[in-house]
């Protein structure tokens, strides 16, 4: 069995080139090529990524939270440069029964709040509300009442 | 001796026209070549580029050699391994066998493996001397346990593999041992040896380590 050491074999490397058996040209030709396709993926690449390769796809899309916008208070400003800030109110008339508030049951309002909301189709079929407008049924509007609650404890004392 | 002498000496030396011309004597004309023991399969993967480019249509033979002559011929004239584009492979293998785990004159085998981290220069060097060892055949002086050689450039390091015929512990730790002066390897040097038949197994353990 013929056998040469590493060494032997570099001595017979011979100091020109010499031609093969098969197309080296168009074998270092398609070498050439795929370079050039990785070298175009590549930049491509980091033209869409704008260089943040570590960056790992956020677990949400950004609307968790709906936006609630709070509208501002009214305020007036008179002819002496007095300005009056208007509380706001409820309902309309709202202001007449205040004085009698205590002996009067709580009534649930509707805020007037405005609830901005973008629906999110991966929720459509769980049980997360995907409409406005179910949020916004769906709002807890009743508040808890002491002093109704109060009351009803004394009568059932009785 | 004086220099008239010494010139009137070789006047007289006749050199021996018929004896044959070796790679050595005639760089382009030698008649005489060096015998390799067996012939031997350059392959290569090219990467994908697109997708529906299959392993098949990937990996293809580039040539075959059977004499160092040859073997010079081919490696003067092919891309250097730092040349080569990510996700390549260079294989070398014994006559016909295919460089799969699935041939089988692979099966019942498995591959000495070490990967080379960074992109040194050294790689070329490294590569060829992997080579000269195989197609020299001192990396494996008792039997040919030796079905081939594979290059794999990667991103996370070039990975060298020596792929045998058997599992057989002993020797392949010869083998092993051998492979690990031929990469320069020192005792940090980590060469594990993978059964094929453990080639689906991404979580496979080495069955051998040196």
């Amino acid at each position: 069995m013929p056998s040469y050491t590493i060494e032997e074999l570099i001595q017979l490397k011979p100091s020109e080139t010499l031609s093969v058996n098969f197309d080296a040209v168009e074998f270092n030709a398609i070498i050439e090529k795929v370079k050039q396709v990785q070298a175009l993926k590549e930049e491509e690449y980091n033209a869409t990524h704008h260089g943040h390769f570590n960056r790992r796809r956020s677990s949400h899309l950004h609307h968790g939270k709906p936006k609630v916008k709070q509208h501002k208070p009214k305020v007036t400003t008179d002819e002496n440069g007095w300005s009056t800030f208007e509380p706001k109110t409820n309902e309309e008339g709202d202001s007449e029964n205040n004085s009698d508030s205590a002996t009067t049951p709580f009534t649930p309002t509707i805020s007037k709040e405005t609830v901005k909301v973008k629906p999110n189709n991966r929720h459509i079929s769980s049980s997360r509300p995907a409409d406005n407008s179910d949020i916004i049924t769906d709002k807890q509007v009743h508040g808890f009442n002491t002093f109704a609650a109060l009351v009803s404890d004394d009568e059932d004392d009785e | 001796m004086s220099v008239e002498e010494v010139s009137q000496k070789l006047e007289n030396v006749t050199v021996n026209d018929d004896a044959p011309k070796t790679v050595l004597s005639d760089n382009k004309e030698f008649e005489v070549k060096h015998p390799l023991n067996t012939k031997w399969t350059l392959w290569y993967t090219k990467p994908a580029v697109d997708k529906s480019e299959s392993w098949s249509d990937l990996l293809r033979p580039v040539t075959t050699f059977e004499s160092v002559e040859e073997f010079w011929a081919i490696i003067q004239n092919i891309p250097e391994p730092h040349e080569l584009p990510l996700k390549s492979d260079y294989h070398v293998f014994r006559n016909d066998i295919r460089p799969e785990w699935e041939d089988q004159a692979n099966s019942k085998g498995g591959k000495w493996s070490f990967q080379l981290k960074g992109r040194g220069s050294d790689i070329d060097e490294l590569w060829l001397r992997t080579l000269l060892a195989v197609i020299g055949e001192t990396i494996d002086e008792d039997d040919s346990q030796i079905n081939g050689v594979v290059l794999s450039i990667r991103k996370g390091g070039n990975k060298f593999a020596l792929w045998t015929k058997s599992e057989d512990k002993e020797p392949l730790t010869k083998i092993g041992a051998k492979f690990k002066t031929v990469l320069k390897l020192t005792e940090d040097g980590l060469l594990e040896f993978y059964p094929h038949s453990a080639a689906n197994d991404r979580h496979a353990q080495p069955s051998i380590t040196l």
